[in-house]
């Protein structure tokens, strides 16, 4: 089914006699010449069309109604290609309608290219990826895809279709159409596997769960020029994230071919030039977390007259088991919550201060070091002058 | 559809009762109109000419309004010409009518007469929107100015001198409460709609009267100029030429149009204001520096956009609305959150010390000194300037070799430019005495 409902209406009216009686003369419906949509806001569809008018000498009036199209009429501009010395005298707007009416003085009559910008409701978009892993999990293909609903009542035929960026499409979708095109392609783009642990999201002792604790696995992905990306924002989106796989022959005698399997999704959040995106797509139970607080005791007590106490420090110290029982290292990131004012006395290990309350301490696991052979963590610390009310975050 | 009228009848007084109305001799129209349009509040000041003949002697004059939304209270009579020799002797609103009123005028001349007819109606208002199309680079930017007048009145002013009021003006009562009351002083017993609505008589009337304008306007070659002239604490915009609004519809003229007017991409970060957005700003000023600065900006609607790659198109930024600019006034044209432009600001370190104790042993005051990092970063290729505020509140002061602007008492402002795809840090350390360790 084919929707018209977007059309100019040229009426030029006589000129011969200034009575009332105005006619019309000529009366045109011209066809877009052409279409260019505008998806660069993440809210709104700009689109702008070119239609070639024919006009009368004099003022001419150019009735544009919508029917079934959801336009916003406050935003609609009309604008004049190329030099030209026809004029948009005003806009009348009717009472009731979608419609108005553009007087547009022509001192001869021609053709003229008018340019109709307005913006679009209906017409939605949605930015969708997938992307396939290479075995070792260091790179991926990644490859973006826009779906476009067309629920805005109106056909758009051979539209350039642009988000901003790069080369627009030339495309046709009818209202009530779903299209969806591959807008970028990139290879080899690096990416940063970690597991991560958080201690006020896991528990800290998996021996007393009843199930097996899985550490989430995020893939780190820098939206960067280095990384083969950063030519401009990566909108949000649905990631789908596969890994090459070697298919094994379905019959004696056939060869292993290339194949992938799907390993999770997350959505992935804007992201700017030079920004990095985390993408959270499951959980990996190869590696185990055992937290424990060895020590926690106050020193330096203050008392009141009534022998309450008011002010301490404490000195603290912590110890984590890691296993991993992967063939592989593991890169894993422990995030630790320390409310209040705390100084770090000592660690085993580099920590990464991300806030004043919170720490983190990145690690990279030796393959299979499970057992006896695990990693060990520790750190002492000292909260001072706390009061019991300190805050937790900022 | 003309629902104000006017019957100049004459009064004969040694023959019939008083309260006739009888031999209506002409319906006059009205020569010219003006219509004066405010927008701070639904009031428009209509002002009309008509050739009306009097007689020697004592003349009525009724004028009706039926379906429209003049205040009854405000329709004044005046000559001008013979205006020695014509006096209004009373003006009478009969009863049982609605929306009428009968001016006797005791005329000292037979013949033609040129008079002016003033009242105020409700139901037409105008208002301004903008058309902001920014360069590429965000650096200079094309303003187009447009002014819009909706016809809601019930009566169509034809070939109006329209003018529209900028400022700011006081009303007692509302016009358009005045208007329902039919005669002065008359409760507001019938509650009266805005005039009923004649669709298809008025659609095809409007349009023929549209064809009209345009026959009006078939000299023209261009847009309408727009006059704007200082008038006390108002400026008035009068729009060149005459023009018909007919009852139902609005139309829009271009009021001015400037190129090149510098502008900046400015972002503001201020979480009390903004949350944890950036929120873009194109920022210029009406002056003439600016290619504007001739006369303040009424507020209005404002539609920004940004020029495309090529061929002149465009990308839609936002929408928003500014406030009324005065000459030499900054515009800041708020354009929503831009996440390509980010502000992270990080507490790295928080501390208290200096506990101070009562004589009960009680904590009654310490200092916390915070170590706050401020990342902000440009993703987007062109210089941009980000104005991030930080308000604070007690006793406080901060160190920091940053610079920055003490705004007041309780804000800190700290200005940076950054070029394209720059990230910049910055850090200050607050200190704030709580309890008894304030003083202040």
């Amino acid at each position: 089914m084919k929707f018209r409902q977007l059309a100019p209406v040229v009426a030029a009216v006589c000129l011969a006699a200034f009575s009332a009686e105005a006619r019309v003369k000529l009366v045109a419906l011209p066809d877009r010449a052409r279409t260019v949509v505008s998806l660069a806001h993440p809210d709104f569809t700009l689109v702008e069309e070119e239609r070639v008018i024919p006009l009368q000498k004099g003022v001419n009036q150019i009735d544009f109604a919508w029917r079934g199209v959801s336009i916003d009429p406050d935003t609609i501009q009309v604008r004049i290609i190329g030099n030209t010395n026809v004029a948009v005298l005003n806009t009348s707007f009717p009472p009731n309608e979608n419609a108005l009416v553009w007087s547009v003085n022509s001192p001869a009559a021609k053709e003229e290219r008018f340019r109709i910008s307005y913006l679009l409701q209906g017409l939605t978009r949605e930015v969708v990826y997938k992307a396939v892993a290479d075995p070792d999990e260091r790179s991926l293909s990644l490859r973006s895809y826009l779906r476009l609903r067309n629920d805005s009542g109106e056909d758009l035929s051979d539209a350039e279709v642009g988000l901003g960026h790069g080369a627009a499409f030339k495309k046709s979708i009818a209202h009530e159409e779903v299209l969806e095109m591959q807008f970028a392609k990139n290879d080899a783009v690096p990416i940063r596997k970690l597991l991560t642990w958080d201690s006020k999201a896991q528990p800290w002792d998996p021996e007393y769960q009843k199930n097996v604790i899985g550490l989430p696995l995020v893939y780190v992905i820098t939206n960067g020029a280095p990384q083969k990306l950063g030519a401009y924002t990566l909108a949000p989106g649905k990631a789908r994230i596969f890994l090459k796989t070697k298919d094994q022959p379905a019959a004696a005698g056939e060869q292993v071919s290339d194949g992938v399997a799907f390993t999770g999704e997350d959505m992935l959040g804007l992201t700017p030039v030079d920004r990095e995106a985390r993408l959270n797509i499951g959980q990996s139970r190869d590696v185990k977390v055992t937290q424990r607080q060895t020590k926690n005791d106050r020193t330096n007590i203050r008392r009141d007259r009534n022998n309450q106490e008011v002010l301490w420090d404490t000195d603290e110290e912590f110890r984590l088991e890691i296993e991993n029982f992967k063939k592989q290292p593991v890169d894993l990131v422990i995030t630790q919550h320390i409310p209040g004012y705390w100084k770090m006395v000592q660690t085993s290990h580099p920590i990464v201060k991300k806030d004043a309350f919170t720490f983190e301490i990145p690690l990279v696991l030796v393959k299979e070091t499970g057992g006896t052979n695990k990693t060990v963590v520790t750190f002492k610390l000292q909260r001072l002058n706390i009061e019991g009310n300190e805050p937790q975050n900022y | 559809m003309k629902r104000v009228a006017l019957f100049l009848s004459l009064f004969l007084a040694l023959v019939v009762p008083a309260s006739a109305r009888l031999n209506v001799v002409s319906l006059p129209g009205r020569d010219t109109v003006q219509l004066t349009i405010y927008n701070s509040v639904d009031l428009t000041l209509v002002k009309e000419t008509r050739h009306l003949t009097f007689r020697k002697g004592l003349n009525k004059l009724e004028f009706s309004w039926a379906n429209t939304l003049i205040d009854p209270t405000s329709v004044e009579f005046r000559p001008l010409t013979s205006a020695d020799k014509i006096e209004v002797v009373d003006v009478s609103f009969p009863p049982r009518v609605a929306n009428t009123l009968e001016w006797r005028i005791q005329s000292e001349i037979a013949g033609e007469v040129v008079v002016e007819i003033r009242y105020f109606t409700s139901g037409l208002k105008w208002s301004a929107d903008y058309v902001v199309e920014a360069s590429g680079d965000e650096k200079t930017a094309k303003l187009s100015g447009n002014v819009r007048v909706t016809n809601n009145s019930g009566e169509d002013y034809e070939n109006a001198q329209i003018r529209l009021l900028v400022g700011t003006i006081k009303l007692v009562e509302e016009i358009a409460i005045l208007a329902q009351q039919g005669r002065p002083g008359q409760p507001t017993a019938i509650p009266m709609s805005a005039p009923a609505p004649m669709l298809e008589a008025r659609r095809s009337l409007g349009r023929a009267m549209a064809a009209g304008v345009a026959l009006a306007e078939d000299r023209m070659e261009k847009a309408k100029e727009i006059v704007k002239e200082e008038l006390s604490e108002y400026f008035l915009f009068t729009i060149e030429g005459r023009d018909t609004v007919p009852n139902g519809w609005s139309k829009r003229l271009p009021s001015f149009q400037a190129a090149g007017v510098p502008i900046e991409s400015l972002y503001k970060f201020e979480k009390e204001r903004f949350g944890v957005n950036v929120v873009r700003h194109y920022k210029f000023k009406n002056d003439t520096r600016s290619k504007l600065g001739e006369v303040p900006l009424p507020d209005g609607e404002v539609k920004a956009f940004r020029q495309a790659e090529k061929d002149g198109l465009l990308h839609f930024v936002g929408a928003t609305r500014v406030k009324y600019i005065p000459v030499n006034e900054d515009i800041e044209l708020v354009l929503g959150p831009d996440p390509e432009v980010l502000v992270r600001p990080v507490m790295t370190n928080w501390e208290k010390t200096d506990l101070r104790f009562n004589n009960d042993g009680r904590v009654i005051g310490s200092t916390l000194k915070e170590t706050w990092e401020f990342t902000v970063q440009n993703s987007r290729a062109i210089d941009v300037t980000v104005d991030i505020r930080r308000n604070f509140a007690g006793d406080w002061s901060i160190e920091t070799t940053a610079a920055n602007d003490k705004m007041d008492n309780a804000k800190v402002k700290f200005l940076r430019t950054l070029k394209p795809r720059e990230k910049q840090t910055f850090t200050y350390e607050l200190i704030r005495r709580t309890g008894a360790n304030a003083t202040r």
